[in-house]
């Protein structure tokens, strides 16, 4: 057996900063898996995920709340992404789960997740992100794939002034240093 | 200094005192004023030098259109040439000088242009730095280039801050006139979602420079109350110090928002911020311009338009003269003589081009009919004006109004022209506006108050209904149409002396008759010849009148001579505002691999490769360059082992009862038969047979593979077989979704590497026997962190590749590096290692 072991870091190294009562921090207790959907297997894979997380399959650009503070978002006609509590094997426990209905790629490690919550969020977001983030044009659970600062994003929004955004892990530096410099331009 | 010209009223609050410099000498103004209504309380008229000629210049106009009036703000890397006075928001302690002199601005050596000016006309470059030809570069352009050109740059490096952002509405208003805030008002009681965006400081266009009433009360009062309303709904942003500057495609407007610029210290915030902003309907009210008359020497500093000196007395509390005059073809101008009359200001003379009437009877002034001015006095500032009829006319201030020329710039954006309507002698928007924009008042030709309320009103209801709101059923503001006769009269004929047209330029009548007599006919080829309409204005004020005496002298009508194509931006933009943050290393992000930080510490040199940085060489102690870096790490890999972040290749997840299929028909080598467990290499061509890209798959289980690919292609192969899936090959079911961050991925190569390795694996034997050349194996390392192992090599030896989830590849720990105790390693220089396997077997990059 070797001799040492590896431990596992957060991109940001858990990043959480306030700015002046709005708040960014590094979600470190997610996991993200991706499902997709085989070809015309759309009824076997709504019903594997029903009995699984009991919920039914979102429609593009939504998310549905699922059991066990999991998250499903639609990403596209045959392909979803399940966010959910911090586990060993994710896309392991979705594939036991789902019986072959879909096919599960881990993707906790592609991605950084941070929270943006307070009155500035919206104002600081309108600085970098191009998608228009009124809750009448994108009310809470819906979300969307968009750029900022030439990083593709998923910018879910969870309700009030609170924001998921998700952008690819290596450039997580760069993502994280958008979003700060545009809470210190707006703050 | 005192403010000698300040008179009563006004919006601006004489509870508070700010001092400021203009070339160094102390003066007053207060908040409201402007750098130029506050120039002009101090008694400031000469405040900058012309283009070409060098003549003393002062304010001519009240806005954004300004000519003349431009000056440089505050000092060192700070200083920002060519701003316009007239739309500078005083701030405590500005800094502004005068620009385009050598010596003082009294005192300008390079005013001697002014008596070669028979030999500057137009095309004067083009003929006179012809010959010889070698003086050209050497001579003529250095020359050229010294005296040319407005105000200087700092030449060091910018350092404000600027920003960018996206807006959503339902209705863009542009323009907080009258229109646009009866627009806004009734967008905004509908419940739409509602931008008022406005170039000024304060909302409230020429309501605020006129005494005109709004239901019953001032129209400033009316449009602050307004403003207040506005401000307190949800749903309508309002922003002032923005100007709308472009129209682009799907209802998408660019406008840059002045966010510190009239502030003392910007206290870190960026300067300026340029907004995209996307509309569902967009509704220009952007006003009018008023243009001037062309007369001889009609360019002194004193000679201001109309509407401006009335912008001066009733918003800023300002008499630009003691003995004021005004010359007008229109009704319009007559407002100016009754409203400095009203406040006390001596009206020497209204000058009417028209044989009617007087509009209005002005104590003590000399009421001219059918008059025209024919020369001015006045070296560094008017002291009288001579008219056709040889009378002289003391005055320091003369008020020119040549009638209003609207808005319609926003509306040409997309290649539309606009039509000409006799009545008011205007071009006015024509029906083939940019898609979903609708125009009113006075930028629409409107140019009454009631009729521009009202029309704002209805095609605000207009645009909200078409969206589905119910429009408001609020009655419309009252106000009264004012007279607004205008007459076609555009320059004076009498007279030998130069009458300007463009005075930023300093064109003249003759220039544009020049042009004509020398073929340059087409007001495209007038504009390029003369320079008419060029810089900082654009020929806001100039461009009308020019055409007319293009039209005169082609015999044409105005409307068939046409106007230049009208582009953005409407107003000057600077270009830290499009660069935005975007600067040095903020110009793009960048992708670090897992071993980033363990690699910087450890003397790496990176090489940008695509938005990666990526390890290029390790440097030691009293090694003297690149090279010695390399052929250690390389003779060190050779004899041992070395080490490779290979994390930037591309990583593709590949699944699907037909993955297989589709991976043999994507690669030009076949990929059918490649059992499970095993890795091949691959290569991908394009449809000319050309190589596209290459990389190794691994068929992790029957319907599961995971491709690399080169490191600056990953993206594209990515959309490539994205394409192939959904459109060539639709019936296969294969998916595939990017995995490059989620593994740290190393190369472990050389003739030690298996030692290495058994030294991490949990339990695997990774004998030659069990685990051959091009096998791979998911698997646990160190102790249960899931692993990838592939038995792939670039230099043809004894070689791996490792991958861990991203997380867990972070070298930043200690227990990184025990791994290797005890076995001589290094990292491992990549091109160096893949350019001796060149020789001996595939690479990748």
């Amino acid at each position: 057996m070797p001799e040492f072991t590896l431990t596992a870091k957060p991109f940001l190294g858990g990043y959480s900063r306030d700015f002046n009562g709005t708040t960014l921090t590094e979600a470190t207790d997610v996991s993200i898996t991706s499902i997709a959907q085989p070809l015309g297997g759309r009824e076997a894979l709504a019903k594997a995920v029903q009995s699984a997380w009991g919920c039914a399959l979102p429609t593009p650009g939504k998310t549905v709340e699922a059991d066990d503070g999991h998250r499903m978002f639609c990403t596209g006609p045959d392909s979803f992404l399940l966010t959910g509590p911090a586990l060993a094997d994710p896309a392991g426990d979705a594939a036991k789960a789902l019986k072959g209905a879909g096919y599960v790629t881990d993707q906790s490690e592609t991605w950084v997740t941070l929270r943006l919550s307070g009155p500035q969020a919206r104002p600081a977001l309108e600085r970098i992100c191009p998608v228009d983030l009124h809750p009448d044009a994108l009310p809470a659970g819906a979300f969307a794939r968009t750029v900022m600062e030439h990083l593709g994003a998923i910018v879910l929004a969870e309700g009030g002034d609170t924001f998921t955004l998700m952008s690819a892990s290596s450039s997580a530096n760069s993502f994280l240093h958008a979003i700060e410099v545009s809470l210190q331009n707006v703050g | 200094m005192s403010q000698s010209n300040r008179i009563d009223g006004g919006l601006i609050d004489r509870s508070q005192t700010l001092s400021f410099t203009f070339n160094g000498k102390a003066m007053q103004g207060h908040p409201g004023d402007t750098l130029a209504s506050a120039l002009l309380a101090n008694g400031q008229r000469l405040v900058g030098r012309s283009f070409k000629y060098h003549r003393p210049r002062g304010i001519f106009t009240a806005g954004s259109e300004e000519p003349n009036a431009l000056v440089q703000l505050r000092k060192g890397a700070h200083q920002e040439p060519n701003t316009r006075a007239t739309t500078v928001e005083l701030f405590r302690g500005l800094e502004a000088t005068s620009q385009n002199h050598r010596g003082s601005l009294n005192f300008d050596i390079m005013a001697a242009n002014d008596l070669l000016a028979p030999w500057l006309s137009a095309g004067f470059y083009y003929k006179t730095f012809m010959w010889p030809k070698a003086f050209w570069e050497k001579v003529y352009e250095p020359f050229i280039r010294a005296s040319a050109g407005l105000g200087a740059l700092s030449k060091v490096e910018d350092p404000d801050t600027y920003d960018k952002g996206f807006l959503h509405c339902d209705l863009l208003v542009i323009g907080a006139g009258p229109a646009g805030l009866s627009a806004a008002l009734a967008a905004g009681r509908s419940g739409a979602r509602v931008i008022l965006a406005d170039e000024d400081f304060t909302p409230g266009g020429r309501l605020n420079a006129e005494t005109l009433e709004v239901d019953g009360m001032a129209g400033s009062g009316w449009a602050a109350e307004a403003i207040t309303e506005l401000a307190s709904m949800d749903n309508v942003r309002i922003m002032p110090r923005a100007t709308v500057y472009g129209a682009y495609d799907h209802g998408i407007y660019g406008a840059l928002e002045r966010m510190t610029d009239h502030l003392a210290n910007a206290d870190g915030k960026p300067r300026q911020v340029l907004w995209r902003i996307y509309s569902k309907r967009a509704l220009l009210t952007a006003g009018a311009t008023e243009r001037p008359i062309a007369f001889p020497m009609n360019d002194r500093p004193g000679v201001m338009l109309a509407g401006a000196v009335r912008a001066y007395a009733n918003r800023f509390g300002v008499a630009p003269g003691k003995r004021v005059a005004v010359f007008t073809n229109n009704d319009d101008g007559w407002r100016t003589a009754t409203d400095l009359a009203a406040k006390g200001v001596e009206i020497t003379a209204v000058i009417d081009t028209r044989e009617t009437d007087a509009q209005a009877s002005i104590p003590r002034a000399s009421i001219v009919m059918g008059g025209r001015v024919v020369d001015t006095a006045g070296r560094k500032g008017l002291t009288s004006i001579t008219l056709a009829n040889g009378q002289t006319i003391p005055t320091d201030c003369l008020a020119v109004s040549g009638g209003w020329s609207p808005n319609v710039h926003l509306t040409c954006h997309q290649r539309g022209r606009p039509g000409w309507r006799e009545d008011i002698a205007a071009f006015v928007p024509s029906g083939d506006l940019p898609p979903g924009m609708s125009v009113a008042g006075a930028a629409n030709g409107t140019l009454t108050l009631s009729a521009a309320l009202n029309e704002g009103r209805a095609q605000a209801n207009e645009a909200v209904k078409d969206l589905g709101f119910a429009a408001s059923r609020k009655a419309p503001p009252k106000a009264e149409d004012e007279a607004r006769e205008t007459s076609a009269f555009w320059h004076v004929a009498e007279g030998k002396r130069r009458a300007w047209l463009d005075l930023q330029n300093d064109v003249t009548v003759k220039d544009v008759k020049q042009s004509h007599a020398e073929g340059f006919r087409s007001v495209e080829h007038l504009k390029r010849y003369t320079t008419l309409g060029m810089a900082t204005d654009q020929g806001k004020t100039a461009n009308i009148p020019a055409l007319a005496i293009m039209a005169e002298q082609t015999g044409k009508t105005i409307p068939e001579t046409g106007t230049t194509i009208f582009r953005p931006p409407y107003t000057p933009v600077p270009i830290g505002a499009l660069a935005g943050r975007s600067r040095g290393k903020d110009f793009r992000p960048y992708r670090l691999t897992p071993s980033h930080k363990w690699a910087e510490e450890n003397g790496a040199t990176f090489v940008e490769t695509g938005n990666w940085l990526r390890a290029q060489w390790f440097a030691r102690p009293g090694e003297q360059g690149w090279r010695d870096s390399v052929d250690r790490e390389v003779e060190m890999t050779r004899a041992s082992v070395g080490i490779c972040d290979v994390t930037t290749l591309g990583k593709i997840d590949i699944q699907g009862r037909d993955a297989a299929e589709f991976l043999n028909k994507i690669y030009a080598n076949g990929f059918a038969k490649l059992p499970v467990g095993k890795v091949r290499y691959g290569l991908m061509l394009r449809e000319d047979g050309i190589c596209y890209d290459d990389g190794t798959t691994a068929r992790l289980a029957e319907n599961h593979f995971v491709m690399t690919t080169t490191t600056a292609n990953a993206v594209l192969v990515f959309r490539r077989m994205e394409f192939a899936r959904q459109c060539l090959w639709p019936n296969l079911d294969v998916h595939m979704i990017s995995v490059t961050d989620g593994w740290a991925q190393y190369a472990v190569a050389g003739p030690n590497s298996r030692k290495l390795l058994a030294k991490i694996v949990d339990d695997f034997d990774i004998s030659n026997d069990v685990f051959p050349f091009m096998g791979c194996a998911e698997l646990t390392v160190c102790g249960g962190t899931p692993a990838r192992l592939f038995r792939i090599s670039f230099s043809g030896e004894l070689a791996y590749e490792i991958a861990v989830p991203a997380r867990y590849g972070r070298c930043d720990d200690p227990g990184a590096d025990a791994g290797g105790r005890g076995i001589r390693r290094d990292p491992l220089w990549h091109r160096s290692a893949w350019r001796d396997a060149d020789r001996k077997g595939p690479r990748g990059g």
